[in-house]
Order: structure tokens, then sequence, then C-alpha cells
């Protein structure tokens, strides 16, 4: 579905990673790794096409990323490093208007569950800005079912979360790959998911 | 049919945004009308000087309180990324900027639209002249509105003074100023000067997309 064919990027002359290479095809899971600043939301934001590379080039099923670029954005779910849920408003309200922005054809009773199993079921009406770091990160997690999307692109998913969400994120990845999604997520390390491809930066 | 269901929900979402901080909304109109009053009590109870400088008053506060509004236009949809998930749904930058002024026009500026009936008696300004504040001021605070998009997307990538873009807007705001004072004062120019007035928000509802898009661009790139 996606293969990045030795991108490299370089800011203000300075270079962040170069010939980087990966494929990502249905039900695989591929983590980036690396230090602190070694350019892993980079490479996501460069395989968004949010980052003009350097040199290189993305495909996607196939065509040229940029040429094709609406379509990709039709199947992928980004869940960057920051809190994108409206902080100013409850979780409900964040819900629905997810749901209808999304046009998702998820229907009530599967968020609920969803809810239930991120255990965001009793602040359905708190306000988001009064929610832990951690249920504030799993609610941005409730995103990834709501879009309902093939691939899912994942800027450190796992920082901020216990353990048992942890597991719960683990049980999630599996599922999804089941269901011949595939994810790309960048951590400082794997806590025992299974992955198909590891990529050092 | 799906795009047009995003964009009633982007601006559901702007709307549940701006109820939320609607705080924020009174505070700007109550900045205008405390600005009336200091206007009124600075010049004192000469009610033909009032009426005389009462439209100039009326537009520069109106300017001023709407660049009140300006920092909230990108910053927090930028800092939370949402702008970046909103592009990812499919709205190009630009569209994202026709979008924010849409709804900067229906949630900031039309509260003030209301209220000019008030500031109007205050400043003295007779009833017959109340038709032209409102059409200067609709077609004025659209260009306010797409001048405030371009200054706060440029804003965006420039963390360190905030007031530039007010500053930039002030100054584009000059001609608009002009042309929207004399459709009130100069009754026989009115169609002339509301011709020239719509060309200017023409010019910058064209240039707006053009260049806050390619400001979203650049300021996500280097976030």
């Amino acid at each position: 579905m996606i293969i990045v064919k030795d991108l490299s990027v370089n800011r203000l002359d300075k270079k962040i990673f170069e010939k980087v290479n990966l494929a990502l095809t249905s039900g695989n899971i591929t983590i980036l790794k690396g230090k602190n600043g070694s350019g892993k939301t980079t490479l996501l934001k460069a395989i968004l096409n949010i980052i003009e590379p350097s040199f290189g080039s993305i495909y996607w099923k196939g065509k040229l990323l940029k040429k094709n670029l609406y379509d990709f954005y039709n199947h992928v779910t980004y869940i960057s490093d920051k809190n994108s849920s409206l902080t100013k408003l409850t979780v409900k309200d964040n819900i629905n208007i997810w749901k209808r922005f999304f046009c998702s054809n998820i229907n009530n009773s599967q968020i609920e569950i969803a809810l239930k199993t991120l255990k965001l079921e009793n602040y359905l009406n708190q306000k988001v800005g009064t929610l832990s770091l951690g249920e504030t990160k799993k609610l941005e997690f409730l995103r990834l079912i709501i879009e309902n999307k093939k691939v899912w692109i994942l800027d450190e998913p796992l920082s901020n979360l216990d353990e048992s969400s942890i597991e719960l994120m683990k049980q999630t990845f599996e599922d999804h790959v089941a269901k011949e999604g595939s994810i790309i997520f960048s951590s400082h390390q794997n806590p025992g998911i299974y992955v198909t491809e590891e990529i050092n930066l | 049919m799906k795009l047009l269901t995003k964009i009633i929900f982007f601006l559901y979402r702007e709307y549940k945004l701006n109820l939320s901080g609607v705080q924020d909304i009174l505070t700007n109109i109550i900045f205008f009308f405390v600005s009336i009053f200091i206007f009124i009590f600075s010049i004192g109870p000469d009610k033909e000087t009032i009426s005389l400088i009462g439209v100039g008053i009326l537009w520069t506060l109106l300017l001023l309180s709407s660049t009140l509004s300006l920092r909230k236009f990108y910053q927090d949809d930028f800092e939370n990324g949402n702008l970046l998930i909103i592009h990812l749904n499919g709205f190009s930058y630009g569209f994202i900027a026709i979008l924010k002024t849409l709804s900067h026009f229906i949630f900031v500026q039309i509260p003030f639209l209301l209220s000019i009936p008030i500031a109007c008696i205050l400043l003295n300004i007779s009833n017959e002249k109340l038709i032209y504040v409102f059409i200067s001021f609709t077609i004025g605070s659209l260009i306010l509105s797409c001048l405030g998009s371009i200054s706060s997307s440029m804003n965006l990538m420039n963390q360190r003074n905030y007031l530039l873009g007010s500053v930039i807007v002030m100054i584009f705001s000059v001609p608009i100023i002009i042309f929207s004072v004399g459709i009130i004062n100069l009754e026989e120019n009115f169609n002339s000067l509301t011709n020239i007035l719509f060309g200017i928000l023409l010019i910058v509802f064209a240039i707006n997309p053009w260049a806050s898009g390619l400001c979203l661009k650049l300021s996500l790139e280097n976030s």
C-alpha cells in the first residue's frame, strides 16, 4: 500500500535522516525507533505529505503519493503526539463532532463498547480539559475507531499510558491488522508489540 | 454530499467552540461599548460634534475590536494539531482558510453587526444613516475577516510578536475605512463607493485562500 523509497529530509541545511526505505502492506505493523530528534515525527509527516522531502519518493497504491493524495487521506488516520480533542468541550461533544465531521459509519453501540473498553464511559459529560494526560490520550485513540480507516499513522502512541492501557493498545493493534489494516507508529521502545518491520532512525 | 456534510459539521464545530468561548465574544463587544463611552466622555456632551465624528469613531472601534479576536483565528487549531487533522480529512489549506474566514464572520463579526443600532444611538447617528452603516459594515467586516485570516496565518510562523498581525490588518484597513465612512457620509456617492468597497472585498476574497493557505502549509511544515 505505502512504499517509501530512498527518502531523505533536510531542514535548514541540517540532515534529519537519509535514504529511508519502507514498505507497508495490509496486515503489517511498522515501528519507527530512535532517540529524541532523530526524525521520527518528521518521517511520519513526510509520509503524510506535510513535509516536502529533499530526496526520494513515496508511493500509495502504486502511484506517486502526490498524484493520489486525497485517496490516501481517505484511507489514513493520523494521531499526533498532541492532544487534538477540543479541551473546552465535553467528551460527548468531541465524539459527536468527530463522528459527523469524518462521516463515520460507526454506530452508537460500537462507540459505547469502545468507551467501555477504554474506561472512558464515566467521563462522557466531563470537559476534556479536566481529564488526565492518559485519559486524553485514550480519547485520541477513540478517533481511530470513529474514523474506521485502513492505515493508522501514530506518533508516540504509547507515551503517557499505564501498563493496562498499553496492553489494550497491543490488543487494538492486533485486531486492526487482523482486519487487513496496517499501522506505522513511532516509539522510543517497543513494549512487546508484534511488528513486521522495525526502522531505526 | 459527503463534502457538504463535512462543511456543515466543520461550521457546527466552530459554533460549539465559539459557544464555549462566548465570554471572549462578549468581552469584545464590551470593549467596543466601553470605548464608545470613553470617546463620548472625552469629546464632551456636544451632540453635533459626536454626530459629526460618530461614524469615524464607530468604524475605528469596530476595527480595533475585531482585531482583538485575531489571535484565536488559527492559533488554537494549530497548536492542538486540529489544522492537520482537518487537512487530512480532505480539506485543502485554501479551503480551510475560506471556512475559517466564514466562521469568523458569522461568529465574531455578526454579533458586532447586531450591536450597531445601539452604538448608533449612543453616537447620535441618525436612523436614515443606519442602513448605510449596515451595508458598509457588512462588506467591510467580510474584508476584515479575510485580512484577519491572512495576518493570523502569517503569525503562525511568527511566535514572538502577536501584535504584528493586528498592525498588518490595521494598515490594510485604511482604504476600507475611507470608503466605508464615505458611503455613510456622502450619500450621493453611495453606489460608486459601495462598488469600490465590493471590489476590494472581491480582491481580498480571491487572495485570502491562496495567501492564508500557503502560510498554513508553511507553518505546519515547520512546526
